[in-house]
């Protein structure tokens, strides 16, 4: 049974006006699947559309064989669905430690057992949780929203472009961090525009393009197709 | 001197009672909500009939010594905030939910506006516009301080018994908001509701929380204005501006800067009558949030944008 499965999805934040067009994708447990594509091709409204954060008009969304279609973001937190915003990941007023114990309350996990691990995971933040979110390094926060949607000891992780906004070293380090929280069983997709980095950590890569996944491949597969780099050359995948 | 402290004090908590619903509202759904002193009217014209049906049935009531009123007052009072509650509930799915999901804030703040006018004058239709009262016996006033200590002071006990109300809500509220998941996922919910939503809290829930509390402490409000002065169907509306103030001047999205906005406004209020007299009383209150904002732009408890 695959972790999650996205079978012709079809979302958008305006009625008629799908920016998600009957994309499908299946990440088996464990995985790390990337999502690319061009800008403007509804690889961050797809996975918001999982999330439950924009409106799905059309097609399924199974997580662990169960149906989540159209659920509340709140309630997915609750069974099992992480997922790291691309912006504005980390209430900034807070410190990490209020962050992580906040999560812990909402989410009712046995707190000080949950926040350790996490603390071993992210040794970083555990040396200075008493710091406001809001001074945190662009690393740093990216590591803390990671932290914070780990609290709820998800299934599977979304992240909308955990790259934005960083050095290429920060990239390496938040990524190198995902590939260890996939070794405590997490079950990764991504969406990203920093296609290398992303192929480097991914085991799968869909190319989304206009609302639809065009190219569907083993990571190294895609790291060398010319067709990925035409679709980001602007052709839109369209053979003239 | 003393005396108009004293007075500013009362007037300023019962502000601020007001005030904490108004900044509530305003932090977790962003928009300035004008039809919350009708709330406060509604809260104490509603105590008012329950108070009308308890004496019905039970026969007249005998005050509890000091005070100008009995126990069927304060079931009254909780009755009223529940059913002002579920006002607040009603007026939110009737309208403001229907208009969050695609209007803009500004929309949001007409639509109250003309909430406030149906509410006042369907209050107006039903009740009339002739002043009430709880309660027509005369009370005397305790003199706390002598009359050649800095002017004097007398309370009267409903007075005193308004301010520590006030003082225990206000350490209800900070310790709800503090200590329980609900008030916890409230603070997360005005700092940033998308990332709340997907930390797992209910911001639909979050909302209904925000208009129990804030009609709630609406109505003992309105009960207290009209314990301590009358009850008239303007009552929530003449609050409405120091209301505002209180909140703006606190720190707008700031439950402490109301409670500190509301007693600056009373004090601010009561202080310059014997200054500019009492006609003028109200535009001091703005005074000192004009003085207030030029200084501090956030207001006393506002967190930078």
């Amino acid at each position: 049974m695959s972790a999650l499965s996205i079978e012709a999805l079809e979302a958008g934040y305006e009625p008629g006006l799908p920016i998600v067009r009957g994309a499908s994708l299946t990440v088996e447990p464990n995985e790390i699947v990337a999502v690319l594509g061009p800008n403007g091709a509804g690889k961050s409204t797809l996975i918001k559309a999982v999330a439950g954060l924009v409106p799905v008009t059309a097609g399924r969304v199974l997580l662990q064989g169960r149906d989540i279609t159209g659920r509340p973001a709140h309630r997915l937190v609750h069974e099992g669905l992480g997922f790291v915003p691309q912006t504005e990941n980390v209430f900034v007023n807070l410190s990490i430690e209020d962050n992580l114990d906040l999560a812990a309350s909402i989410v009712r996990a046995p707190k000080k057992q949950r926040l350790a691990e996490l603390y071993a995971l992210f040794p970083d933040l555990a040396r200075q949780r008493r710091l406001l979110a809001g001074r945190l390094s662009g690393g740093q926060r990216q590591m803390l929203a990671v932290a914070r949607a780990l609290v709820g000891a998800p299934k599977v992780l979304m992240l909308d472009e955990p790259s934005a906004g960083l050095s290429p070293k920060l990239v390496g380090l938040v990524f190198e961090k995902l590939l260890e929280v996939r070794r405590t069983g997490v079950t990764i997709l991504l969406v990203e525009q920093n296609v290398k980095a992303a192929l480097a950590i991914a085991d799968r890569a869909a190319v989304l393009v206009e609302g639809v996944e065009r190219i569907v491949g083993r990571a190294g597969d895609l790291a060398n197709d010319p067709r990925v780099a035409d679709l980001y050359l602007g052709h839109n995948g369209r053979v003239a | 001197m003393l005396q108009l402290i004293a007075n500013g004090v009362i007037i300023g908590s019962v502000i601020a009672l007001g005030a904490i619903g108004l900044t509530l509202a305003y932090s977790i759904l962003r928009f300035a909500n004008f039809a919350h002193g009708e709330y406060l009217t509604w809260g104490a014209y509603l105590a008012w009939t329950a108070l009308l049906g308890f004496v019905a049935v039970m026969g007249p009531m005998t005050p509890i010594e000091p005070f100008s009123f009995g126990w069927p007052l304060l079931l009254s009072l909780v009755l009223a905030a529940v059913v002002t509650a579920g006002l607040a509930l009603a007026l939110d799915a009737l309208l403001f939910r229907r208009l969050r999901r695609r209007g803009s804030a500004i929309t949001l703040i007409m639509a109250s506006f003309g909430a406030a006018l149906v509410l006042r004058n369907m209050l107006q239709f039903t009740y009339g516009a002739v002043p009430e009262y709880y309660s027509r016996e005369i009370q005397v006033a305790i003199r706390l301080v002598p009359r050649d200590v800095l002017g004097g002071l007398r309370v009267t006990p409903d007075q005193l018994l308004v301010l520590g109300l006030t003082v225990v809500l206000v350490i209800a509220l900070h310790l709800f908001l503090t200590r329980t998941t609900l008030g916890k996922a409230m603070r997360a919910t005005s700092l940033n509701p998308q990332l709340a939503s997907v930390t797992g809290i209910d911001v639909d829930r979050v909302i209904r929380a925000t208009w129990i509390i804030g009609a709630v402490l609406a109505a003992v409000a309105g009960v207290f204005s009209g314990l301590t002065v009358q009850l008239r169907p303007q009552l929530g509306f003449d609050l409405l501006l120091p209301l505002f103030a209180a909140a703006i001047l606190g720190g707008i999205g700031s439950v402490y800067g109301a409670v500190a906005g509301g007693l600056i406004v009373g004090l601010a209020e009561s202080l310059s009558v014997p200054l500019v007299g009492a006609e003028y009383r109200a535009a001091t209150a703005f005074v000192v949030l004009i003085a207030i904002l030029l200084v501090r732009p956030t207001g006393l408890f506002g967190e930078k944008a």
